[in-house]
């Protein structure tokens, strides 16, 4: 993905397009997932509880 | 060619919004663990097989006067037989809460169940042993 494409699907996902939200998120999977790891194993509900807490922040975002 | 020169947008905004998350992530880990990993771990009152619940109340987990009676030590011997047919949780968050004389909070605690579990066992209850008592007239 380059800049301008990047800005694009930032934008939409600040803005709340579901679809650029969802590419913003897989964009950023290996980083949210190295921070779900709690005590050596990946917790998938410190995972959801991340993803949710982004989904309901990415709106504050200022580009 | 210089790489900032090339994607100075990507960079710029892609730092930028990398940080945002970074700091974003950090906060919602943080979050997470205060809300859940102070939390004990709970299962269901309604979910503990009976037969552990017998032997929970056997063993020493349990202070003595917790411990159940059987009969109970009632000095109306008609609540001693319509005590004796609560079900055994309910009977049990009786026990804490009238013969042990623990609080309420307490009892949840001890049972590893709800503080509205207890109220409501306790209400149901005191109205079984009350309709019980009643049923039975003055000849028991």
């Amino acid at each position: 993905m380059n800049a301008s494409e990047f800005k694009k699907v930032l934008q939409g996902a600040v803005l709340g397009n579901h679809r650029d939200l969802e590419s913003i998120l897989e964009l950023y999977m290996p980083m949210i997932e190295h921070n779900s790891y709690l005590y050596g194993r990946l917790d998938e509900d410190l995972k959801q509880y991340i993803l949710i807490h982004i989904a309901l922040n990415i709106s504050k975002f200022k580009i | 060619m210089d790489h900032r020169q090339e994607y100075p947008e990507r960079d710029e905004l892609r730092a930028k919004f990398t940080r945002w998350l970074e700091t974003v992530i950090k906060r919602a880990k943080i979050d997470y663990l205060r809300k859940y990993e102070n939390r004990p771990e709970t299962i269901s009152y309604e979910d503990i097989p009976e037969k552990e619940l017998i032997d929970l109340a056997q063993r020493e987990l349990w202070p003595s006067s917790t411990r159940m009676q059987t009969p109970y030590d009632f000095e109306e011997e008609r609540l001693t037989k319509a005590f004796m047919e609560l079900p055994l949780k309910r009977r049990q968050v009786m026990e804490l809460l009238f013969l042990a004389d623990l609080s309420e909070t307490e009892t949840a605690k001890r049972l590893n169940c709800s503080l509205q579990y207890v109220r409501n066992q306790r209400c149901i209850a005191l109205k079984k042993l009350r309709s019980r008592l009643m049923e039975g007239g003055d000849d028991e």
